[in-house]
C-alpha cells in the first residue's frame, strides 16, 4: 500500500477548514460555504482512497493490461456530489427565506425559536 | 423468473413510496381528487407490502435481498460486492412501526394541511421521506445506507420548512439541515475509513472481517455521534424540540419517526457490526449513560415549557433515553454471560418500546395538533376547557398521554415493566431513576390535560377538529388499545424475532 500522503494533508486541511467556518462565523451564508468545503473535503478523500500506485483508471476502452483499481469510491463520489449539491442548494433556498421573514443572515439573531 | 412479489417486498416498501412520490404532481395536473387518491394509494400501497415483507418473514424466516442478483442468500464473496437488502424480524419490527405512523400521518394531513397550496409537493415529500427512511432502516450497505439517509434528511427538512410562510419553521428546518449534513459527511467519512482498510461495505462482511483496531474505533465514534444525534440523544438534542414544535402538525409525528429510523440503524450498526471486534460492555455502558441522561434531562427541560408541542418534544427526548438504556443494558449483558437471566427481557423491553413509543408519540403529536389546529395557539397558559367542545380529541391525547406516562392497562406499562424489571438486575439505581422519570412524565402529562382540556368552557374554538384527522387519531388509539390489551402476543410474534434478527449473521 503505497499511498501518497499529500492528498490526505488536503483533505484533513479542508475538513479543519470547514468545520472551522461552520462552527465560529456567524453569517449564515459563510456557514453553509463551509459545509461546501467539509463537503468538498470528504470527497477527496474517497477519491484518494482509490488511489493504487502502479494501478490504471478503471476505464475499459483502450484499457492496458496491467491491473486496474476498484472503481466503488469513484461511484460513491459522483453520488456524494450530487447529494452535495442538493443539500447546498436547499440550505441556500432555506436561508433566503430566512433573510426574508428576519432581515438578517447573522446566526445569533436568527434564533427565536425558543422565544 | 417470474415476478414474485414476495420475495421482491423489501425493494417494492421502497420503489412503491418513490414511484408515487413522483406521480402525485402529476396526478395534480389533473384534479386535486385524483391527486390525494393517488397519494393515498400509494401510502397504502407501501403499507400493505411493509406487512406482506414482515408475514413472510414472521412465516417463512428471514431472508437477504440481493440486488441483481439471483440467489436469495449471499454464497459467495462476490455477491458482497452487490447492494443487499436485510429482510429480517428487525426491519419488519421497524417498518411496521414506521408504516403505522405514516398511515396516521397521511390521512391526518388531508384536512390539516387543507388551504395550503402546493400540496402536490408536500405529498411528494411525505411519500419521499416514508422511502427513505424504509431504505435507512433495510439496507444492509454502508453507502447505501448515507444515500437513504441523505434522501431522509432533503425530504423531511422539505416537510419541516412546509409552512414557509412562518419564519421559525424555516429556521428550525435550516438547524435540522446543517445538522443532517454535517452528520451525513462525516459519516461518509467514517465509510471511507472502514472501506479504505477492509475494501468492502457490505454490513456482514464487515462484521465477519473486522479487526477492532484503531480505525475501527475511530469510524465507530463517528458513526455513533452521527447517529445519536439523529435520533436526538441527549448532548445532541438541541435541534430535536424546535423541530418538533415549528413543523406543520400533521409531519411532526413522522419527523419523531425518522429520528427513531436513525435509531433502528444505530442498534443494528452495533448489533450487527461492531459488537464482534470492540466488545459488547463498553458499547452496552456507552449507551446506558447516553440513555439516562437523555431520560433525565429531556423530562427536567419540559419541565419548563409552556409551548404544547415543544413540551410534547422534550418528553420524547426522554423516551428515547429508556430504550438506548434498555437496549444498552441487553447489549452489556451478551458478554458477560447475564444474557439469560435479564439480558433477554431488556432487549424485549427496549424493542417493544420502541414500537409502543412510535405510536402512542404519533398520537400525542396529532392529538397536540388538533389542539393547535382547533385554537390557533400553542401556549399552555392561554388554553383551556377544551373537553367540552372536543371530546374525542380529549380521548385520544388522554390515551396517549397516560400510555407515555406508563399508567397500568395501556402499552407504555408493558414495556416500561420489562425496562424497570430487567434494568433492576443490572443496577437497582437506574430503575429508581427510570421510575422517578415516568413519574415526571406523568406529571407533565397531567399538567397538559390540566390546563388545556380541563376547566370552564373558554370558548377557544368552535367544535371539534374534521373527520379524517378524527380518523386518524382513532387508528393510533386503536393501536394502542390492541397493544395494551396483547403485549404477550406483540412481543412474541414481533419482538422476539426482531432480536433474533438482530444477532443472526447469514
Amino acid at each position: 500500500m503505497n499511498f501518497t500522503i499529500l492528498p490526505f494533508v488536503m483533505v484533513v486541511l479542508l475538513i479543519t477548514m470547514g468545520l472551522y467556518t461552520v462552527l465560529f462565523k456567524r453569517n449564515l451564508i459563510k456557514m453553509i460555504m463551509g459545509v461546501a468545503i467539509i463537503q468538498n473535503g470528504v470527497n477527496l478523500f474517497l477519491v484518494s482512497l482509490a488511489y493504487r500506485d502502479g494501478y490504471a483508471a478503471p476505464i475499459w476502452t483502450s484499457a492496458p493490461s496491467s491491473d486496474m483499481v476498484l472503481p466503488t469510491p469513484h461511484a460513491l463520489t459522483l453520488t456524494s456530489i450530487v447529494i452535495g449539491v442538493a443539500t447546498t442548494a436547499l440550505m441556500l433556498s432555506f436561508v433566503i427565506m430566512l433573510k426574508r421573514h428576519y432581515g438578517t443572515v447573522d446566526s445569533n439573531e436568527t434564533r427565536r425559536c425558543r422565544e | 423468473m417470474s415476478f414474485d412479489l414476495i420475495t421482491h417486498s423489501p425493494t417494492m416498501v421502497l420503489g412503491i413510496p418513490l414511484l408515487f412520490a413522483f406521480l402525485t404532481p402529476l396526478a395534480d395536473k389533473v384534479s386535486k381528487e385524483l391527486r390525494d387518491a393517488v397519494f393515498m394509494m400509494g401510502l397504502l400501497l407501501t403499507v400493505f407490502f411493509v406487512f406482506v415483507m414482515s408475514y413472510e418473514v414472521y412465516t417463512s424466516g428471514a431472508w437477504t435481498y440481493v440486488f441483481g442478483g439471483t440467489e436469495s442468500r449471499p454464497t459467495s464473496l462476490t455477491s458482497y460486492f452487490r447492494i443487499m437488502f436485510a429482510a429480517d424480524g428487525f426491519s419488519a419490527l421497524a417498518t411496521i412501526t414506521v408504516a403505522i405512523t405514516a398511515l396516521g400521518a397521511g390521512i391526518y394531513s388531508f384536512a390539516f394541511m387543507d388551504g395550503h397550496s402546493g400540496m402536490e409537493k408536500y405529498y411528494a415529500l411525505f411519500l419521499l421521506t416514508f422511502a427513505g427512511v424504509n431504505g435507512m432502516i433495510l439496507t444492509a450497505d454502508l453507502f447505501n445506507l448515507f444515500v437513504w439517509f441523505e434522501v431522509t434528511s432533503i425530504a423531511s427538512c422539505g416537510l419541516i420548512a412546509f409552512q414557509n410562510y412562518r419564519g421559525k419553521s424555516v429556521e428550525a428546518a435550516l438547524k435540522y439541515m446543517l445538522i443532517s449534513v454535517i452528520g451525513g459527511l462525516f459519516l461518509l467519512v467514517s465509510i471511507g475509513l472502514l472501506y479504505g482498510e477492509y475494501g468492502v461495505l457490505n454490513f456482514y462482511y464487515l462484521a465477519a472481517v473486522m479487526t477492532g483496531g484503531l480505525v475501527d474505533k475511530i469510524a465507530l465514534a463517528i458513526i455513533f455521534v452521527v447517529f445519536a444525534m439523529k435520533a436526538s440523544s441527549v448532548p445532541m438534542h438541541m435541534w430535536a424540540p424546535d423541530v418538533y414544535s415549528e413543523s406543520p402538525g400533521s409531519v411532526t409525528p413522522f419527523i419523531a419517526i425518522t429520528s427513531m429510523g436513525s435509531l433502528f440503524v444505530l442498534f443494528r450498526i452495533l448489533f450487527g457490526m461492531f459488537r464482534f471486534s470492540m466488545g459488547a460492555v463498553e458499547l452496552g455502558t456507552l449507551l446506558i449513560i447516553l440513555g439516562l441522561l437523555s431520560m433525565f434531562i429531556g423530562v427536567s427541560m419540559a419541565l419548563k415549557q409552556s409551548d404544547v408541542k415543544r413540551l410534547i418534544g422534550y418528553l420524547s427526548v426522554s423516551q428515547i433515553g429508556y430504550m438506548l438504556l434498555a437496549v444498552g443494558v441487553g447489549l452489556t449483558t451478551l458478554e458477560n454471560g447475564d444474557y439469560g437471566t435479564f439480558g433477554a427481557m431488556a432487549l424485549e423491553g427496549g424493542f417493544f418500546h420502541m414500537i409502543n413509543d412510535g405510536v402512542y408519540k404519533a398520537l400525542l403529536f396529532l392529538s397536540a395538533a388538533a389542539v393547535v389546529y382547533a385554537t390557533g395557539t400553542k401556549d399552555l397558559n392561554r388554553l383551556g376547557g377544551l373537553a367540552h367542545r372536543m371530546p374525542y380529541t380529549t380521548v385520544f391525547f388522554l390515551i396517549g398521554g397516560l400510555s407515555i406516562a406508563g399508567v397500568p392497562p395501556l402499552s407504555g406499562f408493558s414495556s416500561k415493566l420489562l425496562i424497570y424489571k430487567s434494568i433492576y438486575l443490572y443496577h437497582p439505581i437506574l430503575a429508581i431513576i427510570a421510575l422517578v422519570v415516568s413519574i415526571i412524565t406523568f406529571a407533565l402529562i397531567g399538567k397538559i390535560f390540566y390546563n388545556a382540556f380541563l376547566g370552564p368552557d373558554l370558548g377557544l374554538t368552535r367544535g371539534e377538529v374534521p373527520t379524517s384527522m378524527l380518523a386518524a387519531m382513532m387508528i393510533l388509539t386503536v393501536i394502542v388499545v390492541v397493544f395494551s390489551l396483547f403485549p404477550n402476543y406483540v412481543v412474541a410474534e414481533i419482538v422476539v424475532p426482531a432480536i433474533e434478527g438482530l444477532g443472526v449473521i447469514p
